[in-house]
């Protein structure tokens, strides 16, 4: 409660300087006359269904089949003017050991377009903003929007899911067409975020009594898609830091962590033929935490590969193959498990996963998605920082995943 | 058929007269002109009527406008009012063929892109409609708007754009 109260005071804050910045900049373009009525829409979505994971504490700590994969939402958006719209979005969401489970604000934002043409648009969107620089972050939450139930985690780590979404600032959206090069996106954002308990202890485990706060998050991704071609590639750049400042009792001294990435993306879409990959590196500096004076300074890497065939209208078959290395100098692990003196096995290094995949659509807004990953190593788990070594003493573990979604 | 009447047939569908007066056929011509044929043969012409508000002051559109427009990429006419988009359902007939033989994208890439705009606060999508009378009807009533009905007709108030390549 008392996180959305600070969130709809910045939300105000922020309405506030838009009324400044539109009264100075509304000579960029003036408001379109003509007879606008304003629109309310409203869209929503459900889904649920039951995992069982085998050799992990991916979702549960006893393994057994679970039903703690929900993920249900709804949003609206409301145009006051043909440049001026609000947008929000609730979700709530369920997926055990993945992620903190409960409901929370997805975005919330006014969306100024600032600018439209033929060739180029511009929008401006102040508040709570998503994510939607990577391939499917913006929304990673939409099942029905997914290629899969579990999305690669090499790259949408779950246990990072409320860090990586998205955060509360500005977010600027460029696109531009032309008739010769094809379609061209910009697109750059600039926040922070507050962490909440829950997730902090899946980060860092329940001994961490501190407090961790993203303090700043940079993103910024180009995509391009030559004219009228089935293909589009991107590029995306992040940068961000983030505190921990000690609790009472903490097994934890106060840390500075940051994290810059690097990703390239690309995607075709067929008639019947759907190629995409996604890969990363990802430079991870860690001063402090484990005592005063520590500092780690490694580089991680992890990519996928994917194809979808759709079979018939209704019937889509999925394969993916991903990686994840959690030092790139550490490919097998052994110097994790040496450094922890045995501590951590080697194959927290590393997370290797074999996906195979169907769906079906019963209608346009109702449809059945199953999936078998078969995964190699344990670097993708949480919590992070402090392994569950306990539940997790095998390299290899599977699961299987089935889930029921409906959107309108 | 005759080489005369290849030529005749090349210039037809390829719309040069090149290949008349060197009184050859050029390979390159041979193969564009078999790449048309194919397209023609295979997307039948008018399968869809694209229609506007009678507020709206155009005549034609070109395919990558329309892409745009469908895309949500162009909000506005070139006269800065609003752009208001209808669509009927993605398995609909209609919907299937305006979107693969008019735009020239698969139904389901378009459902992508509205749903990503939809769900993740970056834009809105078209609005949907079960069917073509709803369609026809909303769009005579909303000034900006544009939508696609199986074949056009005088009796319905709204005004018909022609497709330019």
């Amino acid at each position: 409660m008392f996180s959305l109260l600070k969130l709809m005071n910045k939300i105000w804050f922020i309405a506030f300087q838009i009324g400044i910045v539109l009264s100075v900049l509304n000579v960029v373009q003036a408001e379109p006359v003509d007879t606008h009525t304003p629109t309310l829409q409203v869209h929503g979505f459900v889904a649920q269904g039951i995992i069982d994971v085998d050799g992990s504490d991916f979702v549960n700590d006893d393994q057994s089949l679970s039903a703690e994969l929900t993920e249900a939402g709804i949003n609206f958006s409301y145009d006051f003017s043909p440049s001026i719209r609000a947008a929000g979005q609730a979700v709530y969401l369920n997926g055990g050991n993945r992620y903190a489970e409960g409901a929370r604000v997805d975005y919330f934002l006014i969306d100024w377009t600032a600018y439209s043409s033929e060739d180029w648009k511009a929008n401006l969107y102040l508040g709570r903003y998503k994510n939607t620089h990577w391939l499917y972050s913006g929304t990673r939450d939409v099942a029905f929007t997914r290629p899969s139930i579990i999305l690669p985690q090499a790259i949408y780590f779950d246990g990072f899911r409320d860090i990586a979404v998205g955060a509360d600032g500005a977010f600027l959206a460029l696109s531009r067409n032309t008739d010769d090069f094809g379609e061209f996106d910009f697109n750059i954002s600039s926040g922070s975020s507050n962490i909440s308990k829950d997730q902090t202890e899946i980060i860092l485990g329940e001994q961490a009594t501190g407090e961790m706060e993203t303090e700043k998050d940079v993103q910024a991704s180009f995509y391009w898609r030559p004219f009228l071609s089935s293909w589009r590639f991107g590029i995306v750049g992040l940068d961000s830091e983030f505190s921990y400042k000690r609790g009472d009792n903490d097994i934890f001294t106060s840390a500075d962590i940051t994290l810059q990435r690097f990703m390239v993306n690309a995607i075709f879409e067929g008639e019947y033929w759907e190629f995409s990959g996604e890969g990363f590196q990802e430079r991870f500096v860690l001063d402090g935490l484990y005592f005063d004076g520590f500092h780690r300074d490694t580089k991680g890497q992890g990519a996928f590969v994917q194809s979808r065939y759709k079979v018939s209208q209704q019937a889509t078959l999925l394969a993916r193959a991903e990686v994840f290395y959690a030092d790139k100098d550490d490919r097998d692990g052994k110097e994790l498990e040496e450094i922890t003196g045995g501590m951590v096995p080697h194959y927290f290094g590393y997370q290797h996963d074999l996906t195979l995949g169907a769906q079906y659509d019963f209608t346009d807004n109702l449809r059945l998605q199953m999936e078998y990953h078969w995964v190699k190593g344990t670097a993708r788990l949480t919590p992070v920082v402090n392994p569950n070594v306990k539940v997790n003493n095998q390299e290899r573990w599977d699961m299987w995943a089935l889930q029921l979604m409906y959107w309108f | 058929m005759s080489p005369f009447k290849l030529v005749g047939f090349f210039e037809l569908i390829h719309g040069c007269t090149c290949c008349r007066n060197n009184k050859d056929i050029n390979i390159k011509h041979i193969l564009n002109g078999l790449f048309i044929g194919l397209l023609i043969w295979s997307s039948p012409a008018n399968s869809v009527d694209v229609v506007v508000n009678q507020s709206v002051q155009l005549q034609s559109l070109s395919t990558k406008q329309l892409r745009r427009i469908y895309s949500m990429r162009q909000v506005r006419w070139a006269d800065g009012s609003s752009i208001q988009v209808y669509v009927l359902p993605s398995q609909h007939k209609i919907h299937q063929r305006f979107s693969k033989d008019v735009l020239r994208i698969f139904p389901y890439q378009l459902d992508r892109m509205w749903n990503k705009l939809t769900f993740s606060g970056l834009g809105v999508g078209p609005v949907e409609v079960p069917d073509e009378k709803t369609l026809l009807k909303l769009i005579a009533e909303t000034p900006g708007s544009i939508g696609y009905v199986e074949k056009y007709s005088e009796v319905d108030d709204v005004q018909l754009i022609k497709i330019d390549e």
